[in-house]
């Protein structure tokens, strides 16, 4: 008889030993709020969503965007923003139908696969929106420079004076520093929520992958 | 005190709660972490209710969902504290049964199981409840084979823990 044999003879004995609770107390249950990890997952994505959305309205309405609408760049920045939209529609749609795919009632293996899935779709939502972002900065900033008088008074100035190199070397130090920043702000941020929640959930995952092997 | 179905739930659940005793004995150690894990099962349970179509029994259907919450879905509250104190409080076994000796070895096993990983423990649990290896590799979908060896390797593991 090995160990696990000896537990089992225990283990029928002692269901008499377990607390009752009463119907009472289950109803109770029922209507306590839930600390799934699913549905963290779906709160902070869906936080996800409203901040990048909320962000590009409230970019719209800024200084900034007026000057540049002053810049007769609407060839540009139309078809960026029908992109940019679109890639948030088809997140949104991806979003919700792996959430839909969740049931508690797969086997083990498929429940952490559809919520690794799920989550995924958002963490590639951020980052091809970061890409983007960047892209559209870039391409933008190229834009401005071609058109904008005050800037390319500038650009004058300094090919004047003979720092025509140092002027843009420094714009690109400043654009990658600010850029370093906002990625490494993100990558601390994804550590830290995602780390905290899924941590317990790759580890078992990555347990069943490994017995499969 | 609620509708039909949430009634005839509770009475099912109620009648079958051991179920989930047995599954929050493995994967907890204090009373508070217990009955924050019968919690969350018992509202994970609720969740799939309308799922449940009755061509299967009741515990068929709710072992999978209630280790699923144990394995997957549920985020601890609170803090661990010693295995000890748990196993000779919440879960003291009825005396008569039991010499002193026996008693003292079943505590020493509950810690080793304790000291498995999450997915240990489920394939123990299913053990210990007599699933057939097809139910146990259906339930965490992985091979009949896999589900074997790794039994093996955890009755290994657990002699190694209790005789180093």
């Amino acid at each position: 008889m090995d160990e696990l044999d000896k537990l089992k003879s225990s283990w029928k004995k002692e269901e008499n030993t377990y607390p009752k609770f009463s119907e009472k107390d289950i109803y109770a249950m029922l209507h306590k709020k839930s600390s799934s990890i699913v549905k963290w997952i779906l709160i902070i994505s869906i936080a996800e969503f409203v901040f990048w959305i909320s962000l590009s309205f409230l970019l719209k309405d800024s200084p900034n965007a007026r000057n540049m609408q002053t810049l007769n760049i609407d060839y540009i920045t139309t078809p960026m923003s029908i992109i940019s939209n679109g890639i948030i529609l088809y997140f949104v749609y991806i979003f919700y139908m792996r959430y839909k795919k969740i049931s508690v009632t797969d086997d083990a293996k498929t429940l952490m696969q559809n919520i690794l899935k799920t989550r995924k779709a958002v963490s590639v939502y951020i980052f091809v929106n970061i890409a983007y972002s960047v892209l559209s900065a870039i391409i933008i900033v190229i834009v401005i420079f071609n058109t904008d008088a005050g800037l390319n008074t500038l650009v004058h100035q300094a090919e004047d004076n003979g720092n025509k190199l140092l002027f843009y070397l420094v714009a690109f130090i400043f654009s990658i520093i600010i850029l370093g920043i906002f990625i490494l702000v993100m990558w601390l941020f994804y550590r830290l929520i995602y780390g905290l929640l899924l941590k317990r959930l790759y580890k078992n995952f990555e347990e069943l992958k490994k017995i499969d092997f | 005190m609620g509708s039909s179905i949430e009634s005839s739930f509770v009475q099912q659940l109620q009648e079958h709660q051991n179920l989930i005793h047995k599954i929050c004995r493995l994967y907890t150690n204090n009373e508070d972490a217990h009955k924050d894990l019968f919690q969350e099962i018992t509202i994970q349970l609720w969740k799939a209710f309308p799922q449940f179509r009755g061509d299967s029994k009741f515990t068929t259907w709710a072992y999978r969902v209630a280790l699923n919450t144990a394995i997957t879905l549920y985020r601890k509250k609170t803090r661990t504290i010693n295995t000890i104190e748990f196993d000779s409080t919440l879960h003291k076994v009825n005396q008569e049964e039991y010499n002193y000796e026996e008693e003292e070895h079943i505590k020493l096993l509950y810690q080793a199981v304790h000291q498995l990983n999450d997915i240990e423990k489920a394939l123990v649990f299913m053990y210990l409840e007599d699933k057939d290896y097809t139910e146990i590799a259906e339930t965490l979908g992985i091979s009949e084979v896999n589900a074997r060896v790794k039994m093996n390797r955890i009755k290994g593991k657990l002699k190694k823990i209790l005789n180093p």
